[in-house]
């Protein structure tokens, strides 16, 4: 679900819409502070002071054809498949869909484990720990998010991140055909993690594959529409999305 | 005797120290910018209001709090400098139409699940004379950081950056139109920007749904 609904969850930039980055200004130019800006070099780019916190990331495409395909691919089959599937099942009340989405990642926790162990990051895998013993018993099987009124948040780990951590970069951008955004290294990551996934195990291939459709469209489900928002704003969604793929990649590695 | 020279200096003390403290006194960018958002929200939420009047209270909110030529420049980045003076009056006057345009399909969107509450404030930082105010919007199904920086223009701060989910706007709008204006140019820039507005203008909301 992280990974498929990654695209969207990584453009929720423009779902918070009136708090967030839609605004106007006066349609004349301050000239006077844009000169002066200019001359104390303010205006510099390079000069945000809180820049490390939003990193400049960027992100070789040198496949970007490849990519752009793949793109327009997921485009359809998200306009065509997930989102009218994900439209139907919405008659299912939001709590129960919240509960399949906690559900899920619950059972996702050996892959945070492992990859807060493999950084070293201690508290982090105890956390887990905790959220996993809590969750499933007092959480009636992980349907229920208790840990988290305890103060007990789930912190994003994967083997991207982890191999981040360690100063591998990304490679570059790839755009996976169904799966979306993700680049060599935490395509790589992906394959990875997969090993740690109770899933793996327990399921045959075609049930594993249902699973995860499953966990997909009740992702799509609580989504207030937010690639549809990009689309529509966007001047390019393509380079929209790599871009905040990229910022947010570096965003959790760092973290 | 000795004690009023002891009060003289300690008053003296406190006025050296209190100057620095009134120029930037903390918690002033969180101030001023919770004050706009919570109207924002109290005039979406307001019923009494007709739709054109609401939304034009909404913008000069917005206008008021957000830096426009500031985030313009920031944009652009190097392509700023490159810009003519022309092209740089140009790009603020159709990015804010950009926004103006997108912001104002967000309004008539709005669903009204939100209240003054939903917004936390964190923190807020300083730097080099900049704030970072980190908020975090809480709702039923998640809670979504959203940071604000803003620079001082004459006591009043202003946002120049949105930073969402760890995403900013404007290295997002940076990195996206620089690659356009290094593939097609400022005018293919410009193209492309006038004919989002158009677009942007005659869309329909996008439909509401529940969640």
């Amino acid at each position: 679900m992280r990974k498929i609904g990654f695209s969207v969850l990584v453009c929720i930039i423009f779902s918070v819409s009136f708090l967030a980055p839609v605004f106007a200004v006066d349609n004349h130019i301050d000239s006077s502070l844009v000169s002066e800006e200019n001359e104390e070099g303010i205006g510099d780019f390079e000069d945000d002071p809180f820049a490390e916190e939003s990193t400049d990331a960027k992100i070789a495409d040198p496949i970007e054809s490849f990519n752009r395909a793949s793109f327009w691919f997921n485009d359809k089959l998200y306009f065509y498949l997930l989102k009218p599937v994900a439209r139907v099942y919405r008659v299912v009340p939001e709590q129960g869909r919240k509960s399949v989405s906690n559900f899920f990642s619950n059972l996702a926790t050996p892959v945070r484990f492992a990859n807060s162990l493999l950084q070293l990051k201690f508290t982090d895998a105890g956390r887990e720990l905790g959220r996993l013993a809590l969750n499933t018993t007092v959480g009636v099987g992980g349907l229920l998010d208790p840990a988290k009124s305890l103060g007990m948040d789930k912190k994003e780990e994967d083997f991207g991140q982890t191999l981040g951590r360690y100063g591998l970069g990304q490679g570059f951008y790839l755009v996976i055909p169904v799966l979306g955004p993700s680049s060599l290294r935490d395509g790589v990551g992906r394959v990875a993690d997969s090993f740690l996934d109770p899933m793996t195990y327990v399921l045959a291939f075609p049930e594993r594959i249902g699973a995860k459709a499953f966990d997909t469209v009740n992702y799509i489900s609580l989504d207030k529409d937010t690639y549809e928002s990009i689309k529509k704003d966007a001047l390019d969604p393509y380079l929209f999305i790599r871009n905040a793929y990229a910022q947010r990649r570096e965003a959790l590695t760092n973290k | 005797m000795f004690q009023i020279r002891m009060a003289a200096v300690f008053i003296f003390l406190l006025m050296l120290f209190s100057f620095p403290f009134n120029n930037a006194l903390a918690g002033e960018p969180t101030e001023q910018l919770k004050t706009d958002v919570d109207n924002i929200i109290k005039t979406l939420n307001d019923k009494t209001l007709a739709r054109e009047q609401r939304n034009q209270k909404i913008i000069n909110l917005i206008r008021q709090r957000f830096n426009f030529p500031l985030m313009s420049q920031w944009i652009l980045g190097i392509n700023w400098r490159k810009a003519t003076s022309d092209q740089q009056e140009k790009f603020i006057s159709l990015f804010t139409q950009q926004l103006e345009n997108t912001y104002m399909g967000r309004i008539e969107a709005y669903t009204g699940s939100y209240a003054e509450n939903n917004v936390k404030y964190i923190e807020e930082e300083f730097k080099k004379g900049r704030a970072l105010v980190k908020t975090l919007i809480v709702t039923e199904s998640a809670e979504i950081p959203v940071d604000y920086k803003l620079s001082e223009t004459k006591g009043e701060w202003r946002v120049y950056d949105v930073v969402i989910e760890e995403v900013s706007m404007v290295s997002t709008y940076r990195n996206t139109y620089g690659e356009i204006v290094d593939k097609e140019g400022f005018d293919g820039l410009f193209t492309r920007m006038e004919k989002k507005i158009e677009e942007l203008k005659n869309s329909p909301a996008p439909e509401q749904q529940p969640t």
